[in-house]
């Protein structure tokens, strides 16, 4: 952790790495098992991925998942930028661009999933 | 001589881009860069992921053809070599988080061998599914 380069929000955002990389091991888990293990072939026909999405839980799981990934992704990709030593504005470039592709990410996976449903 | 290797290498990691430098570094160094190297394979194929799944919103037929190409024999190593990399980062990560809080950081080398076996285990089990389910 480097205080001097992140200000006091270093520790914060460790914790919240961590914490979100924990519950990627159960999320990334049952993701793994249940799309790409117990289904024939790894991989499931349209139909299937249809019938997949039509149960509420699935979807609130899935979507808890692709939220939860993106958070530990861009901080995971923050981290290294900032390692790089980069000066106050592009910081803010840094920390605003991870924002917005992060966004951008969950908001396209929530209206996939919804034009698969729908 | 020592002491002028230690510093050499405080020096080293002040540098930016120094995580990546790990020659004649102990394994906690090896250790850090490949969750690293890691992360940012697992983020690219992240984002593959993402846009491999938008195959969904163009109907069966699409999604299909795709399904049965990525069947194909030649996706398997590609397949094997993700699945390292989740297990990697995500076993390492354990033990970083671990050594994060105080815990274990005495028995470190040893809980990192550890999580490497359950990984190698993982793997194998993994890369057994990917050729029988």
């Amino acid at each position: 952790m480097n205080t001097k380069r992140t200000g006091s929000w270093a520790g914060t955002l460790w914790i919240l790495q961590a914490l979100s990389g924990l519950l990627l091991i159960l999320l990334l888990g049952t993701h793994m098992i249940v799309n790409h293990f117990v289904v024939e072939g790894g991989l499931r026909t349209y139909e299937d991925v249809v019938s997949y999405l039509s149960n509420p839980i699935v979807v609130v799981w899935e979507i808890l998942f692709l939220i939860v990934v993106t958070f530990h992704a861009a901080l995971g990709v923050r981290s290294i930028l900032f390692d790089l030593g980069p000066k106050k504005t592009a910081r803010t470039v840094i920390n605003w661009g991870i924002t917005v592709l992060g966004l951008l990410a969950v908001g396209y996976g929530v209206w996939l999933t919804f034009q698969i449903i729908g | 001589m020592v002491e002028t290797t230690q510093l050499n290498v405080r020096r080293r990691q002040r540098r930016p881009g120094a995580w990546l430098h790990v020659r004649r570094r102990h394994v906690g160094s090896w250790a850090f860069a490949l969750n690293r190297l890691a992360g940012l394979g697992l983020v690219l194929y992240l984002i593959l992921h993402l846009f491999v799944l938008s195959l969904l919103a163009k109907g069966p037929a699409t999604w299909n053809d795709f399904v049965a190409l990525a069947k194909s024999p030649l996706i398997l190593p590609l397949d094997i070599i993700l699945l390292a990399g989740i297990l990697y980062h995500g076993l390492n990560g354990i033990r970083v988080a671990l050594i994060g809080v105080g815990i274990g950081v005495r028995q470190h080398k040893a809980l990192f061998w550890t999580l490497m076996l359950i990984a190698a285990v993982l793997l194998l089990l993994g890369t057994w599914g990917f050729i029988t389910v």
